[in-house]
C-alpha cells in the first residue's frame, strides 16, 4: 500500500496544477491579513482589523478563509486528478495490474487526503507567518495567550484546525463522486462550484424567510460547516474573513456536534455513490 | 466448474456481451494452452478488444465467465491479473511523467518492480535512451513500446496484447513480432489480437477467428492452413469432372474459375484425384497445388460466415 500511495503522490506532485492553485489562496490570505492590519486597524482603529490580522485572534479568520478557499481549490484538484484518469485512459491501465476497484479508489482518496493535508498545513503555515509579521509590527508578543488572560491552548488550536479541515471534506468528496460518476473533470469542478453558489443563495433565502423555513438550512452542507467554524472563536470574539458566505449568529446555527454529524453523513453518501458506481461500471477504451 | 488443467492458461466459457440491443459477443468459448502464442484474428469491430476487456475484468459479461490459471476471474480476478501483463487498444500513460516514472507507477500497482528490472525492460523495447523524457514527447510507436515494457516488467506468465504493433514502423513491427515469438519460446503464453493476418501468421502457433462476436474457428495455424489447401487443375471435360468430384467424400468443395477447377483438397490427394478422374475417362492437362495463406483462409471463413447470415 505504501508503494501504491507513493505512486499516487508521484502522479500529483509532478503536475503544475497543485502549485498554481495554492497561489491565489496564499495571496488572498496575505491580502486579508495585511489589509486588515494596515487599512482597517492601523488606519481606522477598527477592532475588526486587529482581530482579523493579529495573533491569536486571527487564527479563526485564517482557518475560515483557508477552509472556504481550500474547499473550492481541493474540489478543482480532486476533480482533475480523478477525471483525467478517464481522459488519459490510465484508469484502465491501473485496473489490469491486480488491484481491485475498491483499492484503486481508496489509494486515490488516500493520495488526495495526504495532498490536502500538506496543502492545508502549508497554506495555514504561510497565513500564520503573515499574521506573525503583523503581530510583530504591532509590537505584540507571539503567543496564544490573550492580553486579558486565557486564550486557546495548543490542543484547542489543533481542534480548530481539525474543524476547518473537516469542513473541506464534503466539497472534496462531492467533486470526487461527481468526477467518478461523470468520468470527467468538468462535472466535478462545475458541480461543486454550482452547488456552492446555489447553496449560498438558498440558505440566504431560507434565513430571510425565517421561522420553520429557516430550520431547513440544517440540511445544507455550508450551514453546518459554518456551525463548526463558529466554534473556533478565540476569547469570545466574533471572527471576520473574506470568505464569501453568510455567517449567521451562533444562535441560528446547529450545535457543532450535530453539524459534524450532518457533514459526516454527506461525506459517507458521496463516498458510497462513488464506490458503488465505480464498482459496477464498464470501463471502455 | 473451474478448469484445473494446468496446461490451460486461459479459458473463456460461453462469454456474451451486449450493448443495448447489440450483441457484441455471442457465446464465445476459447482455450489457450501454456506456452502457446495464440492469435486472435478478426476484422475491425469483430469483438477482439471487447473480449480482452472482458478477460481483464474491465467490463462485465452478460453471461459466461473467464478462467485464468484455473482461477475463476469472477472471484479471483486480482490474483489472476498479478500473473498477467496486457496492452490495451491505444497506449495510455501519464503524459507529464517520464517513461520510466510511468513504469514506476504501474510497477507499484503490480506489487513492486525494482529499478533494475525497469531498466531491463526499457532496454528490451529500445527506450533506454528516452526513458527520462516525458511521455508527452513520445511518438505513438514509442508509447506502444512503453506499453509493451509495462506489460512485461513484472515477468507475467500470460500476456494479452491488443494490436501490439499499432503505430510501429516496419522495423518496429518486426522487432515486436520477434519479441513475441521469443516470449513464446521461453514458455510464456501470449494471446495477441490483430487484424493483420500476415503478422499473426508469422507470430502465432494457434489462431482463433472471430467475426461479429462469434468465434468462427480455432486451431493450430498449420491445421487451419491445411484446411484451406486446394488443388488447381485444367481438365478435358469440366462438366464431367464436376460430376465425378461431387461424388468424392473427401472433397468438401469445388469452384470453377473460367476453364479451371479449384478443388478443396490437400496436395497429398493429388494422385487420388487424378485416378478418380481417369477412371471416368477425364484427363488432366494441368494439376498443381494452390498456395494457401492465412489470409485466404480468413477470407474464406469470414466470407462463409457473412454468406451464412
Amino acid at each position: 500500500m505504501v508503494s501504491v500511495l507513493a505512486a499516487e503522490l508521484l502522479k500529483v506532485r509532478s503536475r503544475w496544477m497543485p502549485y498554481v492553485l495554492l497561489l491565489p489562496v496564499v495571496g488572498v490570505l496575505a491580502f486579508q491579513t495585511f489589509f486588515g492590519y494596515f487599512a482597517v486597524w492601523r488606519h481606522d482603529r477598527d477592532f475588526e482589523g486587529l482581530y482579523v490580522s493579529v495573533l491569536p485572534w486571527s487564527l479563526p479568520s485564517l482557518l475560515d478563509l483557508t477552509q472556504f478557499l481550500g474547499a473550492i481549490v481541493l474540489a478543482v484538484l480532486v476533480a482533475s486528478l480523478t477525471g483525467t484518469e478517464y481522459g488519459w485512459g490510465t484508469v484502465r491501465q491501473a485496473l489490469i495490474r491486480g488491484q481491485t476497484r475498491r483499492q484503486y479508489l481508496s489509494a486515490k482518496l488516500l493520495g488526495i487526503a495526504v495532498l490536502a493535508a500538506v496543502g492545508f498545513l502549508l497554506v495555514l503555515g504561510l497565513g500564520i507567518l503573515f499574521s506573525a509579521i503583523v503581530t510583530a509590527v504591532d509590537d505584540r508578543p507571539l503567543t496564544l495567550d490573550l492580553p486579558s488572560g486565557g486564550g486557546p491552548s495548543p490542543g484547542d488550536v489543533a481542534l480548530m484546525m481539525l474543524r476547518a479541515g473537516y469542513g473541506m471534506l464534503p466539497y472534496m468528496l462531492m467533486a470526487f463522486a461527481l468526477s467518478v460518476v461523470g468520468r470527467s473533470t468538468t462535472l466535478g469542478v462545475a458541480g461543486v462550484l454550482v452547488y456552492v453558489i446555489v447553496e449560498a443563495i438558498v440558505i440566504g433565502i431560507l434565513g430571510g424567510v425565517g421561522g420553520a423555513t429557516a430550520d431547513a438550512r440544517i440540511y445544507f452542507i455550508g450551514h453546518n460547516v459554518v456551525a463548526l467554524l463558529v466554534a473556533n472563536q478565540v476569547g469570545g470574539v466574533d471572527y471576520f474573513s473574506l470568505a464569501l458566505r453568510d455567517n449567521p449568529p451562533a444562535s441560528d446555527l446547529p450545535d457543532p456536534a450535530v453539524a459534524a454529524l450532518v457533514i459526516g453523513l454527506y461525506c459517507l453518501g458521496f463516498l458510497a455513490i462513488a464506490f458503488w458506481v465505480f464498482q459496477r461500471r464498464d470501463l471502455h477504451a | 466448474m473451474p478448469n484445473n488443467d494446468p496446461e490451460v492458461v486461459l479459458r473463456i466459457v460461453k462469454l456474451s456481451k451486449r450493448y443495448g440491443s447489440r450483441l457484441v459477443l455471442d457465446d464465445l468459448n476459447l482455450e489457450v494452452g501454456r506456452g502457446q502464442v495464440f492469435g486472435f484474428l478478426g476484422p475491425n469491430g469483430a469483438g477482439k478488444t471487447t473480449t480482452i476487456s472482458l478477460i481483464l475484468g474491465l467490463i462485465a459479461p452478460r453471461s459466461g465467465h473467464v478462467e485464468m490459471f484455473g482461477l475463476d476471474t469472477r472471484t479471483h480476478l486480482s490474483q489472476a491479473l498479478r500473473r498477467t501483463g496486457a496492452i490495451l487498444e491505444g497506449p495510455s500513460f501519464y503524459p507529464h511523467l517520464s517513461g520510466r516514472d510511468n513504469l514506476g507507477v504501474w510497477g507499484a500497482l503490480s506489487g513492486g518492480v525494482d529499478g533494475k528490472r525497469l531498466d531491463e525492460v526499457l532496454e528490451l523495447v529500445g527506450l533506454r535512451d528516452r526513458a527520462r523524457d516525458k511521455v508527452r514527447t513520445y511518438s505513438l510507436g514509442m508509447k506502444q513500446r512503453l506499453g509493451l515494457a509495462a506489460s512485461l516488467m513484472h515477468d507475467p506468465e500470460l500476456l494479452l496484447l491488443d494490436e501490439p504493433t499499432n503505430g510501429l514502423d516496419p522495423a518496429g513491427m518486426r522487432e515486436v513480432r520477434e519479441l513475441i515469438r521469443r516470449l513464446g519460446k521461453t514458455g510464456k503464453t501470449v494471446f495477441v489480437s490483430s487484424h493483420l493476418l500476415g503478422e499473426v501468421e508469422q507470430m502465432c502457433d494457434y489462431v482463433g477467428i472471430i467475426k461479429e462476436g462469434r468465434l468462427l474457428t480455432q486451431g493450430s495455424v498449420t491445421a487451419l492452413l491445411r484446411q484451406g489447401q486446394a488443388l488447381e487443375m485444367v481438365v478435358t471435360d469440366i462438366e464431367g469432372a464436376l460430376e465425378v468430384l461431387a461424388g468424392l467424400p473427401w472433397v468438401p468443395g469445388v469452384t470453377r474459375e473460367d476453364n479451371r477447377l479449384v478443388v478443396q483438397a490437400p496436395p497429398e490427394r493429388a494422385a487420388d484425384l487424378s485416378r478418380a478422374l481417369a477412371e471416368a475417362g477425364i484427363y488432366l492437362s494441368e494439376l498443381r497445388p494452390r498456395d494457401s495463406s492465412l489470409e485466404d483462409f480468413f477470407l474464406e471463413v469470414t466470407g462463409k460466415a457473412s454468406a451464412g447470415g
